[in-house]
């Protein structure tokens, strides 16, 4: 008897929270657009499928794994491809996310999502704040996924030509890359993005390219704090600057050109850099020191003057110096002339320096970053040439 | 003596017990509430004094029971201020030990649905809880420090272990400046920073059920230098991972710490499932200790049997549980129960130590 | 006052609070009324007068008078058809003597060429040294003398030779019972690959000399007892007399001598009348097949006890850790057994809670399941009919039914049948669509784990507990395995054997006892005897 209560109070209640993982959508990425219907929802809309909103913003999710058919191994082999992207506009990424529900099977879940990719010129329009509440409130999505910006439509970067692979999975393992360049910032996480939308600092984002289902990592997207807005894009060498600023790289390389005109390539094993801070009468002033140390790894030039003794060697650091120079005045006149932010990490330095002086002018501290004096020095040694020796 | 005398306690089980009494909520969101309330990074040395704050009041519980060897503050309160002062200021312990049993039930049904299982009704998580608590506190005093020592060493492995991969997130810079503000958000922060070591009343339990009373004293500091020690590597860890901005906003902060970082390839590439796991299993241990003292006070205040009490109290308790409306409700609770254990601190200890010592040393009674 | 109000919870919840009132409280009264029930079955204590007088147990003391004599036992065991007598003349005493004997239960040579040769033609008046006092003038190694009829005729038909001279008023029973028995072999249950080879057998009187036989020593004592009501049976405490607890010992004296049923037939039911907590899932009596392990425990302070006719030997008090512990983890060097240890409490824990820890993942955290892992799952579970509760079952319960069919099928097709039916009818059963190959995986690791245990009969209760558990991880995902989880600890923390803690030396930390649990340090470092049974001589080594 009391065992019969026992089973109907079990088979009753055994579905609270229960929801097998097969009955269950995960979506590994996110993408969000400036808000205009996908096709499919257009013409739902035309048959009067409407609800009440405005299209503001485009999501795009990619589930995976698709439903494959069961058993027959034959047509597993044969299924194209391993995710399905869907996309709706509203103005509510919750209230999209709810009317996914009313097309697929099955409820999606975002325990497993990786990516968030947002399109720049949606957040011209909108704030980050706006566009990443949700997200950074729901419980399922983890703070350790990862932000990215697109110049182009965002949910392109959600498709790729490869068959076997899942481009949120993609990206985020691109990420990886960072040893290998320094042209990929330190992955930007929801947490670490949080803190800095709720300190109002401007900060950037990796920024996707696309092109033929192909996706690369080209330079970053600034946003400023003070608005929330996306207000440019630095190229990939502005992106190997930064790092430099910011004592953040690992590797990289730096290329030049010889006097012959010939490319020259210096592979960077260790890079390293300190920012000083100078406060006087409240005047600021900054200095960057930059030390870095490598190998000479590629030469083009056949006419063989790069013997190894020091005067040549000394040329060769010079030249590698002074492309180095030039990366990071570009950046430096992008940062304090063109998008005046401060993206490099000065307002910590200045913070950790002097945390009262900090307090007091934090919140234009871009505008005076713009009209601080910012100097750099550089040291740059070439350790080796390399397993392969032409002497 | 073969058979163990049931109702003592060692060393080590006492320091345990304290441990597990104060480690309980907290631990998931003293670093907002400290944080917040400072708005400077340099929390952890407000950790700090807090931490050195509570030694002294530790040692003044322990003075206090020693007086009275192998009787509970429920015993020897009425002695020293006359029955009925005694009486009411050990039904006011009660009465917060019993809210703040239902507090951290309520805040385990709020995490558990929030992280684990969303859609359950909050009865199916809290009434389980209670009764599987009931269970364990009805074998008195000996089961529950038996199984507070197989827990505690998994609760802290789990632990260093999760926050040890959290160091891959950790940034030194989070945690500077120091002092950048002065002192002025320490003594701001001191307030949040001495609640969470809410429930260390319970030392004028255990210390009388301990089987060596000499070992009190070191026991109990033992006892309460653990969780500061854990407070202390929590709030570091936090900070240095997630930055103060972060942890202002975030709700569960410590969770969310954990939740920031993946390790891909590894067996469990989530960490928050063992934290989960050995938080739910904390909480447990942290129920049980209120449970068991507000029991146990009830009974050896009114000379009602500890069994029967056990049974009277899951009602009530879980009423105590449902009393919040909302999360809002639940955090203000949680600071009002802090300071309602400040003042009876004052009312208990301090009171009642001056009582006795007004009536001992300056009125010559015997006591 | 209305913001008081305001919190004042609704009538719902006040039903729930009484619920969470009463549900306990029945727990409670079904408890102690089901244990009362239990206990009071074999009703330990009651002296019922009436009944303590056997019918059968005729105390007719020797008449002297030879025809009597056999009359009587004629009439009181004569018809039983194995019953056999020889009658003859003592030819040097010119008296009449009988053998009296059970068929099949003695060495028919010895009885036919020496014992008869002796008696017919040998035995002289002075070596009976008539008036009798025999005993010590027969040249048998066992002679025991029945006083009265009734002895004598129980002796008889449990396979003693029984002799009865003419004018001699007493029974002689010269020869011991040589029944049908087993060679010594290996034990089965409890195989080590070093060790002795040696396992108890069904006579007690082996068993005990196997115990004797581990070492010189006059401190090893052997206590027998008589138990059983109906057919009675000799049982045997051994314990260290210079290191056993006096107050362990009256304990297990006392429970033995309460003990009421009227045949034991196996250690078994001992076992289960001497045990603390009838409703527990755990074994209170730790049973071993092994007299190296017995002589090991009992040199730590335990208690062995033997019973006749079973290989199985029991040990008291048991511990938790007991159960995972096997004696070849002394006989291998330190690091390998330490090494062994710690993987046979991982196997116990996966044995007890991995199903339980898939059923939660699988239905109600996929958030806590890495994502790759989380996708190869959901592409391998597409099309499973079933919840991943039912889903475990199917394979769970099919894998229990083909271990319990092992047990039975003959031994050369056995492991066929084992191979054949894990093999194919996992695979057909992932093939079908019926389960998902990540859960054969799952409940593959569960068995072989629960394999892993030196104990069999703790491996019972691991696969007992397991389908608690997944029914708690049906109900509530995670949360409700940690609930399993703390009942099981709450449980065991409550639970003892004869006195000692189950969970000793877990907790309290005795930090030198545990150098014996999830480690094996080397002997130099294990001087002492474990504290937890508070043994009288603390050191083993100086």
């Amino acid at each position: 008897m009391l065992l019969l209560i026992l089973l109907s109070f079990l088979l009753l209640t055994g579905c609270w929270s229960s929801k097998e993982i097969e009955d269950l959508a995960l979506y590994a990425g996110l993408a969000l657009d400036v808000g205009q219907p996908a096709p499919v929802e257009e013409e739902f809309e035309a048959k009067g499928a409407t609800y009440s909103k405005k299209n503001k913003v485009m999501a795009t999710i990619q589930i995976v794994p698709t439903k494959s058919t069961s058993g027959d191994e034959k047509k597993k082999m044969i299924a194209p491809k391993h995710y399905i992207n869907i996309s709706a506009s509203g103005d509510s990424i919750l209230e999209i996310f709810r009317q996914f529900s009313i097309r697929r099977d099955r409820p999606i879940i975002g325990h497993h999502l990786k990516v968030i990719v947002i399109n720049s010129d949606l957040l011209k329009k909108q704030t980050i704040e706006q566009l990443m509440d949700f997200v950074l409130r729901d419980n399922d999505i983890r703070p350790s996924t990862l932000v990215f910006i697109s110049r182009g439509k965002a949910q392109n970067t959600l498709i790729s030509s490869q068959p076997n692979e899942i481009p949120a999975f993609h990206i985020y393992g691109m990420i990886r890359n960072r040893s290998r360049t320094s042209k990929v910032i330190q992955a930007v996480t929801l947490s670490k993005l949080d803190g800095l939308m709720y300190s109002k600092r401007s900060l950037v984002l990796q920024n996707l390219e696309t092109a033929k289902g192909e996706t690369e990592f080209s330079g970053v997207g600034i946003i400023k704090g003070s608005t929330g807005h996306w207000i440019g894009n630095l190229n990939q060498e502005d992106t190997e600057g930064l790092a430099w600023i910011k004592n953040e790289g690992h590797a990289g390389v730096i290329k030049t050109y010889d006097r012959d005109n010939e490319p020259i390539t210096y592979e960077i094993k260790s890079m390293k850099s300190k920012t000083k801070v100078h406060v006087n009468d409240g005047k600021i002033a900054f200095h960057v020191s930059i030390k870095t140390e490598g190998r000479l790894i590629e030469i083009w030039n056949s006419k063989g003057h790069y013997t190894k003794d020091e005067s040549n060697i000394k040329e060769v650091e010079e030249l590698f110096k002074a492309k180095l120079k030039q990366t990071i005045d570009e950046l430096m006149h992008k940062l304090q002339s063109v998008y005046k932010v401060d993206v490099a990490g000065f307002g910590e330095a200045l913070a950790l320096k002097d945390p009262r002086l900090w307090k007091s002018i934090k919140d234009d501290w871009d505008d005076l970053f713009s009209k601080t004096e910012v100097t750099f020095d550089y040291e740059l040694k070439i350790t080796e040439f390399g397993s392969f020796t032409d002497e | 003596m073969f058979k163990r005398n049931d109702d003592k306690i060692t060393a080590s089980q006492a320091t345990i017990f304290l441990t597990n009494t104060v480690l309980g909520a907290g631990i998931l969101t003293m670093p907002r509430s400290v944080t917040q309330a400072m708005d400077s990074p340099d929390s952890w040395i407000t950790i700090l004094i807090g931490g050195f704050v509570i030694m002294p009041v530790i040692l003044l519980m322990v003075r206090l029971c020693l007086k009275f060897q192998g009787q509970t503050i429920f015993e020897f309160a009425g002695k020293i201020v006359g029955k009925w002062p005694g009486k009411i200021l050990c039904l006011l312990l009660i009465l917060y030990f019993i809210i703040i049993a239902g507090f951290e039930i309520r805040t385990l049904a709020e995490v558990g649905l929030f992280f684990l299982l969303e859609g359950t009704p909050i009865w199916a998580i809290v009434l389980p809880f209670i009764w599987a608590g009931t269970y364990l506190v009805s074998g008195g005093i000996n089961s529950i420090a038996r199984v507070y020592q197989i827990i505690f060493p998994i609760t802290i492995l789990f632990l260093i272990v999760s926050y040890g991969f959290s160091l891959r997130i950790f940034d030194f810079s989070n945690l500077r400046p120091s002092l950048g503000d002065g002192i002025m958000p320490l003594l701001k922060g001191l307030k949040s920073s001495i609640l969470i070591y809410t429930g260390c009343e319970v030392v004028m339990i255990i210390v009388a059920f301990m089987e060596n009373p000499k070992q009190a004293t070191k026991a109990m500091l033992g006892g309460i230098a653990i969780p500061f020690g854990l407070y202390f590597l929590t709030i570091v860890l936090v900070v240095g991972g997630l930055s103060i901005n972060t942890v202002i906003t975030s709700t569960w902060p410590t969770i969310d710490l954990i939740r920031s970082f993946e390790i891909t390839g590894f067996f469990v590439e989530r960490l928050e499932f063992p934290l989960m796991v050995i938080w739910l299993m904390q909480m447990f241990c942290n129920f049980c200790s209120f449970f068991f003292q507000a029991s146990l006070g009830v009974s050896q205040l009114f000379k009602v049997s500890y069994q029967t009490m056990i049974f009277i109290m899951v009602p009530l308790i879980f009423l105590s549980t449902m009393v919040p409306k909302s999360r809002q409700d639940l955090f203000a609770l949680g600071d009002a129960i802090g300071m309602m254990g400040v003042w009876l601190f004052l009312l208990t200890t301090v009171l009642l130590s001056l009582v006795w010592w007004i009536r001992v040393k300056g009125l010559k009674q015997h006591v | 006052m209305s913001a008081v109000i305001k919190y004042i919870p609704d009538w719902i919840i006040f039903i729930q609070a009484f619920i969470a009132f009463s549900v306990p409280l029945l727990l409670y009264f079904l408890y102690t009324k089901l244990y009362h029930f239990v206990g009071k079955t074999p009703s330990p204590n009651v002296n019922r007068p009436n009944e303590k007088k056997e019918p059968d147990e005729v105390n007719v003391p020797f008449t002297g008078s030879f025809e009597k004599d056999m009359e009587i036992i004629q009439e009181l065991i004569g018809g039983n058809c194995d019953f056999r007598t020889r009658e003859f003349t003592m030819a040097k005493l010119n008296r009449r003597a009988i053998l009296v004997y059970v068929d099949g239960m003695q060495n028919d040579r010895l009885l036919n060429v020496k014992v008869l040769e002796y008696l017919m033609f040998e035995a002289t008046a002075e070596d009976m040294g008539l008036p009798l006092k025999a005993a010590e003038l027969l040249p048998f190694e066992s002679l025991i003398e029945a006083g009265d009829i009734g002895a004598f005729n129980r002796s008889v038909l449990f396979g003693h030779t029984g002799l009865i001279i003419e004018g001699f008023p007493k029974g002689l029973l010269i020869e011991l019972p040589d029944g049908a028995n087993r060679a010594v072999t290996e034990p089965v249950s409890e195989a080590l690959l070093r060790g002795p080879r040696l396992g108890f057998t069904e006579v007690l009187s082996e068993n005990t000399s196997m115990l004797r036989r581990q070492g010189f020593t006059d401190q090893l004592v052997m206590k027998t007892y008589r138990v059983g009501t109906r057919l009675k049976k000799d049982l045997v405490i051994a314990y260290m007399k210079d290191i056993v607890n006096e107050d362990l010992l009256r304990e297990v004296d006392s429970r033995i001598e309460k003990m009421n049923m009227d045949f034991l037939a196996e250690s078994g039911y001992v076992e289960q009348l001497i045990e603390d907590n009838y409703l527990s899932p755990f074994q209170q009596v730790q049973n071993t097949e092994r007299p190296d392990r017995v002589i090991n425990e009992i040199v730590a302070g335990r208690i062995g006890i033997l019973l006749d006719g079973t290989p199985f030997a029991l040990i008291v008090p048991a511990t938790f850790t007991m159960l995972l512990q096997s004696p070849e983890d002394y006989y291998e060097r330190w690091l390998p057994s330490t090494l062994l240890r710690m993987l046979r409490f991982l196997a116990a824990f996966l044995a007890l809670m991995a199903p339980a820890l898939y059923i939660s993942l699988i239905s109600f955290h996929p958030g806590l399941i890495p994502t790759e892992l989380a996708i190869t799952i959901i592409e391998t579970r597409q099309g499973v009919p079933f919840p991943s509760l039912i889903e475990v079952l199917i394979l769970e319960v099919a894998i229990e039914i083909l271990r319990e069919a092992g047990i039975r099928l003959p031994k050369p097709i056995g492991p066929a049948m084992g191979i054949v039916g894990g093999l194919i009818i996992g695979d057909a059963a992932v093939q079908a669509g019926i389960v998902s190959p990540f859960l054969v995986i799952v409940v593959a690791v569960t068995a072989i784990s629960s394999f892993s245990i030196p104990t069999y009969s703790a491996g019972f209760t691991l696969r007992l507990l397991r389908f608690v558990g997944m029914i708690f991880a049906a109900v509530l995902g995670m949360y409700g395995t940690i609930l399993f989880f703390l009942l099981m600890c709450s449980h065991l923390t409550k639970l003892k054997s004869f006195g000692v803690p189950y969970l000793t030396p877990l907790t309290p930390y005795r930090l030198q006892d545990w150098k014996d649990i999830f480690l094996r340090v080397p002997f130099t470092l294990m001087k002492k005897r474990p504290a937890m049974f508070k043994t009288r001589n603390r050191r083993k080594s100086t």
